[in-house]
């Protein structure tokens, strides 16, 4: 098993003002049911803020870019039934865990003073890619 | 819809500067958007979005893979090691012609490609969008 962890952190207030200036940009970075979540909050925009957060800190574990084709509403951040949020992975990255064999994955953020931070930990099984890349500690790019 | 190569140039530069706060004389030409201005995956989602609304030419942030990788194969793009291979070289050049690939053969990882996107690149991309291509 090895080990991979990816951080992000987002500005509440440019995510409020790039959904609101972008029509379609909630449905270029969130899923429906996310967006359903987020929209259902009286402050959505921390909520929308902490899960792109967390999507980017997922795609870092993981050693992947978004340049890579894949999409933001691959990694899917819903709200698991102890509280603590819960990733769900589709399209690309789905099958990009699926080939590297990823055995586990977790997710934490948080919000305050303005800013959404996330953390992922990623693990993976056997001598993977991904875990190259981490022994390595080569940056990453997707910041 | 067509743009030339000057529009789409000056709609990525005022995007560019908008987003990321930074000089025009910054947001030149042969930037790069990740290394040289810092741009990260959000800034590029604002720089995308600023281009659609000026312009009216949608570009998804993964398109810029597909762009980049022009129909290649993941196993033709780069070997075993995740480096470039010698045709994802070739192809490279075709969409960021200012490379050198005898400096980056066997050196430049796939992951890493992005970094190599310039501004340019950027608006040569608009105007193939603009022309259907």
């Amino acid at each position: 098993m090895r080990l991979r962890v990816g951080v992000d952190v987002v500005g509440v207030e440019r995510m409020a003002r790039l959904v609101e200036e972008n029509e379609g940009i909630a449905d270029t970075i969130f899923t429906a049911a996310e967006q359903e979540y987020c929209r259902g909050k009286r402050r959505s925009a921390e909520h929308m803020a902490g899960r792109f957060a967390a999507k980017e800190a997922v795609l870092k574990a993981f050693g992947t870019g978004i340049g890579q084709r894949m999409r933001w509403t691959d990694v899917e951040i819903m709200r698991g039934s102890s509280g603590r949020p819960h990733v769900r992975l589709h399209g690309e990255v789905a099958a990009w865990v699926a080939r590297h064999g990823l055995a586990d994955l977790d997710v934490t953020l948080a919000h305050s003073a303005g800013i959404a931070v996330a953390h992922a930990l990623a693990v993976w099984e056997g001598d993977d890619a991904g875990a190259q890349s981490w022994e390595r500690g080569r940056a990453l790019p997707s910041h | 819809m067509a743009i030339s190569e000057t529009e789409a140039f000056t709609a990525v530069q005022e995007a560019v500067v908008g987003a990321l706060g930074v000089d025009d004389d910054e947001a030149t030409a042969d930037a790069t958007l990740m290394d040289d201005l810092g741009a990260e995956s959000i800034d590029l989602l604002d720089i995308l979005f600023r281009i659609e609304r000026s312009t009216g030419i949608k570009i998804q942030a993964a398109d810029l893979g597909t762009h980049i990788q022009g129909g290649i194969s993941d196993e033709e793009f780069s070997d075993d090691n995740e480096m470039i291979s010698e045709r994802g070289l070739e192809q490279l050049k075709k969409v960021m012609p200012q490379i050198d690939p005898d400096q980056l053969r066997g050196s430049l990882e796939a992951e890493k490609v992005i970094t190599l996107f310039t501004v340019q690149n950027l608006a040569d991309m608009v105007v193939q969008r603009a022309d259907g291509a």
